[in-house]
């Protein structure tokens, strides 16, 4: 059969606007990778032209034109094909797209660039006078980006719909009320128990040694010199800038072994994006879903393999091998046992599993208040403060380690937080359904395979990229809607047993 | 920057080519990238995106607004404004001649066949590339019709590196040169290389490298330097100056081709800032960039003086390779003429060779007298001729560089006539400055950088590189001091 020409035609144009956004894709990681820092004018300059080329080319009327004339493709072509799945997300994106006036675009942008660089001097010197005038700049633009959307029921709804599509923050609060009732107590119960000792996770370990430990471990989940690169930058993120090209970074501290897991982490963004079915390439249809997703894919590889007993088993002998003076008498129990530590503390991005999810439902009930003007920006150092006393029982000693920690805010991201922690949720819903079918995963990773677990999950989820909506893709994957109990009883088993000892 | 239609048409030019300067310099970051970080795998979509990109920015260059806009500028005055209309006609009125989808074509089939290149190489494998290669001559047959008025095919090729070389003009030259190099390459002493042998660990070299870019004027700021199989000089955009070298521990041919990229690096970064984001915001062309790179390699880095101060530091940094090697048998090795293999390795006076050998087998590819197929055997029969070197495999024959692999037809002479030209400008720098070898000895390079930016490198493209030719040196293409200046060192 030979496509349909209108068809042809809207992939075409597709294609050009994928390589736009793939070349800027790759402007910004030259930048935080590669870029020497004179060459930040120019680069700012490349970057705005190319992006806005990327949206002026989507948003152009001839798009539009074809998504009408190609309504009947899609009626007459099965949900699940190739065809009807791109003209429905094509649709979906243009309709988003369309909605809001370029210049609303470029304002917002600007604004975020001179929060972004007032956050920073903001946040050395723990002042938060600095940064608000920017974010209630920022927050009178997001008034105005909502405007710009049918009046939905919450207004967080639009501003979490650019982050997870489709997701409504009632199913946010229903999963996080649930949490928080379970988590509470759970972080209560560990407290009681008693301190676990991880000392031997501070100290002195070579660099160059934990990037060649990064690598060896990553390799064993499936990266290969052929498609993958891993190299440093201070704060870790994944990038692919084409197909058959995923890029890593980690920060190798030399006090501790973050790395590890930060290297983890990002190989689960990354081995998403690998696993998208490569047909989709150049299409909008051709990544991961959505941010919570991709976050259930980046815990799952750090927190559910990467932390399991199983995994150590298997890895543990090498990292004393490479570390002996640091863990020669270390035993895998207590090194397991310490890099599973429950401890409250201040910063997000530090927290372990179970505590980072209050960090999460802070920022997630702040950003509401916030939006709907139920708290001023003004008041918002105090609120932070009380709310972190109360779910964490920890005092915030300064902003910079309170409200100014994450650049989220000043970058303009509002309704972003919230996918870490559905991503959490969502990373042990799949976990369970490939346990279902795979049987005992443990005994694999203690020989050191991973492969079967990788295959499925491109089997079951990552293949699928962008063709439906994150909670389709979610329930063809689990074979149920987002659901938080099977990631609340996983924390209890793991962790309370062995705090509990 | 949206630039409304009733701003005055200089301003309105400028924004579009500060918008076409932006696509190049994506274009440029996607060649650097796919040159030093890309896993190989990216390959053919990255190739994607440089078509998509090379598509959009020609497009948008040769639209009737630009003919438009240059028409209502016709008689600007002011100096700048003037040398920019000029370039831009000049670049607008050959690329409307192309159509778009070819410009495209060829961005893609370069990615591609950079990369076939690549392995064909390692595995020394010129069969594998022969689809490749016969790709591109069909391709480049395609660009050259666009250009029918040209006297000759090569001409046209020539034009795109050089503005106002004949295929003539470089036969002129390059004869003149074949007569007298092969007497002087026949004449040769023999040269102990004991000297260059090493090991020189890998480091050591690194270390090496810095401590000559640093007093040339290198800085973390605003420069880098990586490794890759073939060092290149890549300038995004001002401001970003990157260099690549290819270090093996059995020779210091990194320390000279690091120098070498380093004249291809400052000359980018001492153009004028006001020039950026305009045609005229890079070197003017391709011979006039290389005669820069020449300057700092061989007329800066193999001379008694830069020799007399960074050899002592070399000897410290390879105490087991150097100790025993005094500093004047090592200037001796490191301008021995040896013929070799290696385009990029050859000394001063076998390099000429090894050009004239391309430049003569371009013209017959593209002829049809010679066959893409037949290519190795006739290149390593030449070798023999011009060189009396017997080419052991193809790697380190007819695969050595990537030109042709990106459709770099025409592009050689260039790097001869660099040569021609570095000796043409050191003269004129020479009678202004005085003795450089003694500051050189002192490890003092600032007054020749600043003469050499002063003369060349703040005008960019100001002026076409005959003319900026003339107004340094007083002459035009000259083969003369270069000659002599053969003569002179290894006669």
């Amino acid at each position: 059969m030979t496509e349909d020409p209108k068809f042809a035609q809207l992939r075409a144009r597709l294609a050009e606007v994928n390589d736009l956004t793939k070349a800027a894709t790759l402007l910004f990681w030259d930048q935080r990778v590669m870029m020497p820092p004179g060459g930040s004018a120019a680069r700012a300059e490349a970057l705005a032209t190319v992006s806005r080329l990327a949206q002026e080319r989507f948003v152009a009327d001839d798009i539009g034109k074809l998504l009408e004339d190609l309504r009947g493709l899609e009626e007459s072509s099965d949900y699940d094909s190739f065809e009807a799945s791109l003209i429905r997300v094509t649709r979906h994106d243009y309709e988003k797209a369309t909605r809001v006036p370029p210049e609303l675009v470029g304002e917002m942008r600007r604004a975020s660039v001179y929060a972004l660089s007032a956050w920073g001097p903001a946040k050395a010197e723990s002042d938060f006078e600095q940064l608000r005038p920017h974010l209630e700049k920022n927050l009178e633009l997001r008034h105005r980006y909502v405007e710009c959307f049918d009046p939905a029921e919450e207004t967080y709804d639009v501003l979490l719909d650019d982050y997870e599509p489709n997701m409504k923050t009632a199913e946010v609060r229903e999963v996080f009320d649930e949490l928080k009732e379970e988590l509470l107590p759970l972080i209560k119960e560990i407290g009681d128990a008693g301190e676990i000792d991880d000392s031997f996770l501070t100290g002195e370990f070579d660099p160059a040694v934990q990037r060649g430990l990064g690598l060896e471990i990553v390799r064993h989940f499936g990266y290969t010199d052929e498609e993958w690169r891993l190299h440093e930058t201070p704060h870790p993120f994944m990038s692919s800038p084409g197909v058959g090209d995923i890029r890593l970074t980690a920060n190798f501290r030399p006090t501790d072994l973050h790395s590890l897991f930060a290297s983890m982490h990002e190989f689960g963004h990354g081995v998403y994006e690998w696993g998208v079915e490569p047909s989709l390439a150049r299409t909008p249809l051709g990544s991961g879903v959505s941010l919570g997703v991709h976050e259930s894919q980046s815990r799952l590889w750090e927190n559910l393999v990467g932390r399991s007993r199983s995994f150590w088993r298997f890895f543990y002998p090498r990292l004393q091998e490479a570390f002996p003076q640091q863990l020669g008498s270390v035993d895998e129990e207590a090194f397991f046992r310490a890099v599973n530590k429950v401890h409250p503390s201040l910063i997000r991005i530090d927290a372990d599993e179970v505590t980072y999810n209050m960090h999460i439902i802070l920022r997630f009930e702040l950003e509401q208040e916030l939006i709907e003007n139920r708290l001023a920006v003004k008041d918002l150092p105090e609120a932070w403060n009380a709310r972190m006393a109360e779910y964490l029982g920890v005092d915030v000693p300064d902003d910079a380690r309170g409200v100014l920690q994450d650049m989220h805010w000043a970058a303009g991201n509002l309704g972003y937080f919230p996918t870490y922690s559905l991503g959490n949720v969502i990373s042990v819903q799949i976990w369970e359904r490939a346990k279902e079918d795979l049987g005992d995963l443990d005994e694999r990773f203690e020989r050191g395979e991973f492969g079967e677990l990788r295959e499925w999950l491109r089997e079951h989820l990552y293949r699928m990229g962008r063709k439906f909506t994150p909670q389709e893709t979610i329930e063809r994957a689990t074979g149920s809607r987002i659901d938080a109990k099977p990631y609340v009883r996983y924390l209890r088993e793991k962790l309370a047993p062995q705090h509990a000892s | 920057m949206i630039v409304a239609t009733a701003s005055p048409p200089l301003e309105r030019l400028k924004a579009i080519l500060a918008e076409i300067s932006d696509l190049k310099h994506v274009e440029s970051i996607l060649d650097w990238d796919a040159r030093v970080s890309m896993p190989p795998a990216g390959a053919r979509a990255r190739a994607e995106v440089s078509a998509t990109l090379t598509r959009l920015g020609h497009e948008r260059f040769v639209s009737d607004e630009v003919g438009e806009l240059l028409d209502e500028l016709k008689s600007v005055e002011e100096e700048t404004d003037s040398a920019l209309i000029r370039a831009t006609r000049r670049e607008w009125e050959r690329a409307r001649r192309v159509p778009t989808e070819l410009a495209g074509e060829m961005a893609q089939a370069s990615g591609v066949a950079v990369a076939a290149w690549d392995e064909a190489k390692a595995m020394s494998d010129f069969v594998s590339f022969i689809p490749h290669l016969e790709r591109q001559l069909e391709l480049k047959h395609r660009y050259i019709e666009c250009f029918p008025e040209a006297e000759t095919a090569y001409d046209v090729l020539l034009e795109d590196y050089e503005e106002g070389l004949t295929t003539t003009q470089v036969v002129d030259v390059f004869d003149r040169l074949k007569r007298e190099l092969v007497p002087l390459i026949e004449r040769r002493q023999p040269v102990d290389d004991a000297p260059l042998r090493g090991p020189f660990p890998l480091s050591g070299q690194e270390a090496a490298g810095r401590r000559v870019l640093e007093a040339f004027g290198f800085d973390d700021e605003s420069w880098r330097i990586d490794e890759t199989p073939h060092p290149f000089a890549s300038k995004p955009g001002a401001g970003d100056i990157r260099l690549t070298t290819h270090t093996n521990a059995n020779d210091l041919t990194s320390l000279f081709s690091t120098i070498h990229e380093f004249g291809h690096g400052v000359y980018e970064f001492d153009i004028d800032q006001a020039f950026a984001r305009t045609p005229l915001g890079r070197g003017t062309s391709s011979a006039i960039h290389e005669s820069q790179s020449r300057t700092w390699e061989n007329l800066v880095g193999r001379s008694p003086g830069f020799w007399r101060w960074f050899y002592p530091q070399l000897q410290a940094i390879f105490p087991d390779a150097l100790g025993g090697i005094d500093e004047e048998s090592f200037v001796r090795a490191v301008n021995a003429v040896r013929p070799g293999l290696i385009r990029g390795d050859a000394d001063e006076v076998t390099y000429g060779l090894h050009i004239i050998l391309r430049f003569e087998l371009e013209q017959e590819l593209l002829a049809g007298t010679v066959a893409v197929r037949d290519l190795p055997e006739i290149w390593n029969a030449r070798m023999k001729e011009y060189l009396g070197v017997d080419v052991p495999d193809d790697a380190r024959g007819v695969l050595q560089d990537m030109h042709w692999s990106v459709g770099l037809f025409g592009y050689f002479p260039t790097y001869q006539l660099g040569n021609v030209i570095s000796v043409q400008i050191w003269e004129r720098a020479l009678a202004d400055l005085g003795d450089l070898d003694e500051q050189f000895a002192r490890g003092e390079f600032g007054a020749l950088r600043e003469w050499l930016r002063e003369q060349i490198y703040r005008h960019g493209s100001k002026y076409p590189p005959r003319e900026l030719l003339r107004r340094v040196t007083g002459s035009d293409l000259d083969p003369g001091p270069y000659l002599e200046y053969l003569r002179t060192k290894f006669a």
